[in-house]
């Protein structure tokens, strides 16, 4: 008994290649010393600070969750020779890598649009080159200048340094696509990113906060595993609130099968403060719109980490509960709440992944399939269906922060833009006040939120905020000249990682909150004309 | 990670949560708000018993608005608001009242 | 025939069939990898016609490289205009009797090659003393360069300065193309010119220069922004119908 204690303990000691690679024997980051940079107003492009985040890494996910996710355990032993090979085999399963990997000339221009960079100062968190970590591997064993020139051309090893810093840097970014808005040749870093967390799940070296929530999505049908009697119970105690509130009975039904309208939404929205603000607009929506209309207990969550993981087998499955969801309640619309990447998913993948979206599936052709909230609820303010009393929100002087994933991969209404147009036309429609932030900071250029991508993690909250900064220097300098003092979104995650962020920065968590909050204010409830 | 008490040994995630809910007991959870720089009131005690038993009914900690709803049955309207729930856990009930009370950490986008 | 001649005969034809061959070869693997989902960037065009009118403005004026950044566009569009000038200069040793637009164009001949010598060496000083670039740049983006600057340079002595005779420069480049060698000219200059443009030619395919073609297989700037109304289908993927879920709920205890 004595000789194996002994053993376990020499074990400990030395560092495993895994523990080396995940640095998980590192002392672990302290939320409460994470100190935010200094409100200016500016966003400055900073001088490199080299390593400067080179120990910031996400914890690892534990053997089972790896393992319940289909993926090994632990960093496999021929882990060189697997990682090559999967990146051969995303090689010929996605354009965007081949050519990606390819063509850049770095030529820089990308180099100062990230906001890890920019709050950070590290330059491998520069666009080209978090990308020229895999670039790197992919010379070294694909490419003919790889292999002739070696490091002059920029080809490496895959070595456990460099595993490594993959481990880091891929998950310092949040697929947000700012870089590619500005490369000649529209790279799309966060496909890069994508590839090589895949790979690395692949050799079992997995990020644990992305990996637990899929496991819990997977499951249970939300990120947070709440389960349909959580679920039911939650929207009974939400209908007492309202009725509380505003003395009328709307209703936030759960599993009616035949509902005109199939919500789905963030199950951060079923938890959350201030999510829950928004989903209470919705109802309300739905209510004063007299529409029939039901979540489902089992596609309770519009959220689809599997994209963040570049896994389409998981963003797949994850995706399918919603198809099933369709099949059993039968609805004739499909709607989803405010959520960035879900968005993405459901816009530009549900077609494709779990389609046709049609009337093969019951769904009504005349209706955008699916349909952004923000879409509807806006329409029906504009035929007159709802009234918004707009004096209700006069306390209220909101901005609008663009969602990186709405902005940059999705679109409302029928015109290109109207992903930008319509969201801001519903504020205009429910607020008297509504001011804009710099205009290099907004649209197809706004900056993330800091936490998406998977990185809504606390043991890396020092690049959360750090990755906030050019975000809450462009709101601050809004709030010095126009007072601005409401921060509106239509995503989960950038709600989330505001609220937590906002005070670090000095400024009230309170005043971040999602446009159906705004619109819960305004509506006038009650019999209609 | 594990932690140490009056000879046991606790088992706690990367972030610190107690792996074993049943192991909980309010020594541990003493030992928790120590470490998390809490002086654990009355008030303190009732939010953690709360988010236990609801846990205990529901598999999951309860919506923050559901807390508070609870809070303002206990202590009153005037104590019934998210500003007194952070006064009594500074970095948030999730952070610190969830896992002083022993519960896993809420995951997703919260 | 000349000892040279053979050897540069041997050397056009191995460096156009590796330019030509690999070229072809990286494109068709562009082309046959398979993008299965939208991943348009946003504001996306949405339709075909669209699409065509965003790739010309990336492609004919660099727009989302002058969104970017004003001076490497600057110098970027320098070189690439002058390198394309000078192309269309060099038309003319490839017909007996040349068009008359040709000849209009080689009016702009010593623009041409110094607008694009001069774009490359300010690319080149901008790599150096900027922090960033300088972090991300490798010897071969440094070393392309000077390739391309030696051959700008070159041309440009050849065309000004040394007594090259053109006439026998166009009757060796007429014989490559027609399967008909002919003496290759013996000028120095020339000779360097040719044996660096050739060398070009073998690196090419091989190269970042493959943007050239790659970009117009750039999903996030080809695709068209219609996924509501038109399914994309993924060759790849599974059918829906093949997808296993867990099947529902265990955890409803408590």
């Amino acid at each position: 008994m004595a000789e194996t204690a002994d053993t376990a303990a020499e074990q400990e000691e030395v560092l495993t290649d895994q523990d080396i690679v995940t640095g998980a024997k590192e002392p672990s980051l302290k939320p409460a010393d994470v100190k935010a940079p200094e409100l200016t107003g500016d966003i400055q492009i900073p001088h490199l600070v080299k390593g400067a985040m080179a120990k910031s890494k996400c914890h690892a996910a534990k053997p089972e969750t790896m393992e319940a996710m289909g993926f090994p355990g632990r960093l496999v032993d021929n882990w060189e020779e697997a990682a090559v090979k999967k990146l051969g085999e995303l090689l010929t399963k996605y354009k965007s890598l081949q050519v990606y990997l390819d063509i850049c000339v770095r030529c820089g221009s990308c180099t100062d649009k990230c906001q890890f960079f920019l709050g950070s100062k590290d330059p491998k968190n520069m666009p080209v080159a978090r990308a020229d970590l895999l670039r790197k591997v992919y010379k070294k064993y694909f490419t003919t200048e790889g292999k002739i020139f070696g490091s002059l051309a920029g080809a490496a090893k895959l070595d456990l340094e460099l595993l490594g810093e993959w481990y880091t840097y891929f998950h310092q970014c949040s697929q947000c696509r700012r870089c590619s808005v500005f490369c000649p040749y529209g790279i799309d870093t966060a496909e890069i990113s994508m590839a090589a967390r895949e790979i690395m799940d692949s050799i079992g070296i997995g990020q644990k906060y992305v990996n637990t929530v899929l496991v819990k999505l997977h499951e249970i049908g939300n990120n947070l595993g709440m389960n349909p009697k959580a679920l039911k119970a939650t929207m009974e105690s939400t209908e007492e609130d309202i009725q509380e509130e505003d003395g009328v009975a709307v209703k936030l039904p759960v599993d009616q099968v035949g509902a005109e309208v199939l919500l789905i939404t963030p199950s951060a929205d079923f938890f959350a403060t201030p999510h829950i603000e928004s989903l209470i607009g919705y109802a309300k929506v739905f209510h004063q719109a007299g529409i029939s209309w039901t979540l489902s207990s089992t596609a309770s969550e519009a959220g689809n980490f599997g994209m963040f993981i570049g896994s389409y087998e998981h963003m797949q499955k994850a995706a399918m509960r919603i198809r099933k969801a369709i099949e059993e309640l039968k609805p004739k619309r499909l709607i989803v709440g405010e959520c960035g990447h879900a968005w993405r998913i459901a816009y530009a993948f549900w077609n494709t992944m779990i389609g046709p979206l049609d009337n093969s599936l019951g769904l009504k052709l005349e209706y955008p399939r699916p349909q952004h909230i923000c879409e509807y609820t806006l329409d029906l303010v504009e035929r007159g269906a709802i009234k918004l009393d707009k004096s209700a929100n006069d306390d209220v002087i909101p901005t609008f922060h663009d969602s990186c994933n709405v902005a940059r991969a999705t679109r409302m209404g029928d015109r290109p833009g109207g992903q930008f147009e319509i969201p801001r036309a519903l504020i205009n429609a429910a607020c008297n006040r509504y001011v804009e932030m710099d205009s290099d900071t907004i649209k197809e250029k706004t900056f993330c939120c800091g936490g998406g991508g998977g990185l809504l993690s606390d043991e890396i909250l020092d690049v959360r905020v750090q990755g906030a900064m050019p975000r809450m220097q462009a709101y601050h300098a809004i709030k010095e000249e126009n007072g601005a003092n409401f921060f509106a979104l239509i995503c989960a995650i950038c709600k989330a990682q505001f609220t937590k962020v906002f005070p670090k920065y000095g400024i009230p968590m309170i005043e971040v909150g999602g446009i159906h909050q705004l619109v819960a204010k305004a509506i006038e409830l009650g019999a209609k004309e | 990670m594990s932690f140490e008490l009056d000879g046991k040994t606790y088992e706690t995630d990367d972030d610190g949560y107690l792996v074993n809910l049943d192991e909980w007991n309010e020594g541990v959870a003493g030992y928790m708000a120590e470490q998390e720089g809490i002086d654990m009131t009355e008030a303190h005690w009732e939010v953690v018993n709360f988010l236990r038993d609801y846990y205990q009914e529901y598999n999951i900690a309860p919506a923050i608005k559901i807390l508070i709803k609870e809070m303002k049955k206990m202590f009153g309207p005037e104590k019934g608001n998210s500003a007194y729930l952070y006064d009594l856990y500074p970095a948030g009930p999730a952070l610190q009242a969830c896992k002083i009370a022993g519960l896993p950490k809420p995951t997703g986008c919260v | 025939m000349s000892g040279l001649t053979i050897f540069f005969v041997i050397y056009a034809y191995v460096a156009i069939a590796v330019f030509i061959l690999g070229f072809l070869y990286r494109i068709w693997k562009f082309g046959k990898t398979p993008a299965p989902l939208k991943i348009d960037q946003t504001p996306a065009p949405t339709s075909d016609g669209g699409v065509v009118g965003r790739m010309i403005l990336e492609v004919g004026v660099f727009k989302s490289l002058l969104k970017s950044n004003r001076i490497i566009w600057l110098f970027g569009y320098m070189f690439h205009i002058g390198l394309f000038l000078a192309l269309l200069k060099h038309f003319r040793f490839f017909f007996a009797y040349g068009p008359g637009w040709i000849a209009y164009i080689t009016t702009f001949e010593i623009y041409a090659g110094l607008i694009m010598l001069f774009g490359l060496i300010m690319l080149f000083v901008l790599r150096l003393v900027v922090d960033r670039t300088a972090f991300i740049s490798v010897m071969n983006d440094y070393l392309l360069l000077i390739l391309l600057a030696a051959i700008a340079s070159s041309g440009l002595i050849i065309k000004h300065f040394s007594r090259t005779n053109l006439t026998t420069v166009k009757e060796f480049i007429l014989g490559i193309v027609s399967f008909n060698p002919q003496e290759m000219p013996s000028e120095v200059m020339f000779i360097i010119h040719i044996s660096l443009v050739f060398l070009l030619f073998i690196y090419f395919p091989f190269s970042k220069l493959m943007h050239s073609g790659g970009v117009f297989f750039s999903p996030t700037r080809n695709q068209v922004d219609n996924p509501r109304d038109r399914r994309w289908v993924n060759p790849w993927g599974k059918a829906p119908e093949n997808i296993e879920i867990a099947s529902n709920m265990t955890q409803d205890e408590g």
